[in-house]
């Protein structure tokens, strides 16, 4: 269901339901989930809409631009070398109206379990988005509309074996690609000591034919610092 | 020669250019210092706070130097000290309580116990910090009152910030029959907990049966939030789980006294009537 769409348009997929019908003056936007329905009004004549899995932190509201991926078995890797795991993350769907060349964010909502924690103590810790993950060895089978993956490649460079529990990363350096099947994204984690990682999103697809999403840290305008994030607070 | 020139007294025009110059050379070293001062708190200090301190900084030089400077051309100050003297007692003990003030306002901004927008409790006064100035701070109360309190009470009490960390921890306790399972109630509880995206994964939250109370088994609830979000979500969570406790047959305990009849015959009389 994700892409560019004209409207009017109607989208009822699983419990999600999307109406934009036209009327004298403009459309009529309905948005419908479980527990969760807004109506809005679009004045326009002609327009496209962009619908878009986006960075899961705007739901339910926007208290942080880091995700914390618990993973439900923790993971011993051997000092020196790298390997590639893949791991979920929460999908959140952006519908976006055309502005000219551009789309503007119109709407977003999440068909994913909403949960905040604290990475830290509550003295120096940061409130994180929370998600928690299965480890998988092979591409996971996911429902695109809640969940995507994540190919995480972890690498150990020191001298001793390191357990591994959870990864933290940051909205800024999200980069999703998607397509009819998947969403996804790539990322790495260089494990610095027992309690220490670091952690960066590679900006590339899974597939070469899949597309990048918006990104919504950008539509929104927000300025960019830097896209890795360092863990040290634990592992 | 004209510098020579005895102006009054012994002050020649060469001194008096002399004092001149020892003026001039520190009002600029005067202004080297502030511009330093802005330079380096300007982060650090609310901009009118670090404009009033940069003023006093310039000023006291200014002063210093003029003082320092006549006494070098041998104007004799005594006189002056001892009027100055006798003014500076009177001035001191009418503006003791100003001078006060003024010190704990700087103390105030560089220990930086609160900032704007924090919600506080400065000795029983419970509100939001509106401004911090250099003699006062000012809080909007829950009621929407404005209170003035002078900065050297807040700097002698004690001050509870309620958001100086990014999150907070708030709790109930249930009291539920003694015929109901606690044990269902726990985990009813720590679902809806689990349910709730602004109840925090970790720290975990914490649910127990607290104590045996006399009219109710009491479960104490405690889960943390983040700051922003801790309010609505105390005014929420009891009435959802007072509501889910119900649902699922688990009532709130209401106070009871149950009566035993000595002459158990008398009982069955009067439940037979």
């Amino acid at each position: 269901m994700f892409g560019e769409f004209n409207i009017p348009i109607n989208i009822d997929k699983d419990s999600l339901n999307i109406s934009i019908k036209k009327n004298d003056k403009g459309f009529d936007y309905i948005r419908e989930l479980p527990n969760d329905k807004i109506e809005k009004l679009i004045l326009t004549e002609n327009a496209k809409i962009l619908i878009n899995p986006v960075e899961p932190l705007n739901t339910p509201k926007e208290l942080t631009s880091l995700l914390l991926i618990e993973f439900n078995k923790s993971i011993s890797i051997q000092p020196g070398i790298r390997k590639t795991i893949f791991i979920t993350f929460p999908i959140e769907i952006g519908i976006f109206l055309s502005k000219k060349k551009d789309f503007e964010l119109f709407d977003v909502f999440s068909l994913s379990k909403q949960k905040f924690t604290l990475y830290g103590d509550p003295g120096v810790g940061v409130v994180c988005k929370y998600w928690k993950s299965d480890v998988f060895l092979t591409l996971p089978d996911i429902n695109p509309l809640y969940e995507g993956f994540i190919e995480l490649k972890i690498y150990n460079p020191g001298t001793s074996w390191i357990n591994v529990h959870k990864a933290l990363f940051k909205a800024e350096g999200m980069k999703i690609f998607f397509d009819d099947q998947n969403v996804c994204m790539k990322a790495k984690m260089k494990v610095t000591d027992d309690d220490t990682a670091e952690t960066e999103f590679i900006d590339s697809p899974y597939e070469k034919d899949m597309k990048k999403a918006v990104d919504i840290f950008n539509a929104k305008k927000l300025s960019v610092s830097t896209s890795k994030t360092i863990m040290l607070e634990g592992i | 020669m004209i510098l020579n020139k005895v102006l009054f007294g012994n002050m020649t025009l060469s001194k008096l250019f002399f004092m001149l110059c020892l003026i001039i050379f520190w009002i600029i070293i005067a202004k080297v210092i502030t511009l330093y001062l802005r330079k380096n708190f300007k982060k650090k200090l609310n901009k009118d706070h670090l404009e009033i301190i940069i003023k006093v900084v310039y000023y006291l030089i200014v002063v210093i130097t003029i003082i320092w400077s006549l006494s070098l051309m041998g104007i004799k100050l005594s006189g002056l000290l001892v009027a100055g003297g006798f003014a500076g007692i009177v001035i001191g003990f009418a503006s003791q309580s100003i001078i006060g003030n003024l010190v704990s306002g700087i103390f105030l901004m560089i220990e930086r116990p609160m900032k704007i927008g924090n919600a506080v409790s400065i000795d029983g006064t419970t509100g939001i910090v509106e401004d911090i100035k250099i003699i006062s701070t000012t809080i909007r109360t829950w009621d929407g009152f404005h209170i003035r309190i002078p900065n050297d009470k807040i700097f002698t009490t004690s001050i509870t910030n309620y958001v100086s960390n990014v999150v907070r921890r708030f709790g109930y306790t249930v009291g539920i029959r003694y015929e109901d399972d606690a044990d269902k109630a726990i985990s009813i509880i720590n679902q809806i907990i689990e349910d709730e995206p602004f109840a925090l994964k970790n720290p975990a939250p914490l649910i127990f049966v607290d104590n045996l109370g006399d009219n109710s088994v009491n479960i104490a609830v405690k889960m943390w939030s983040p700051i922003s979000e801790w309010y609505n979500l105390k005014n929420k969570m009891l009435w959802i789980i007072k509501k889910t406790l119900e649902e699922n047959g688990i009532e709130i305990a209401f106070p009871q006294r149950v009566l035993w009849i000595g002459d158990q015959s008398i009982k069955e009389k009067i439940l037979q009537n």
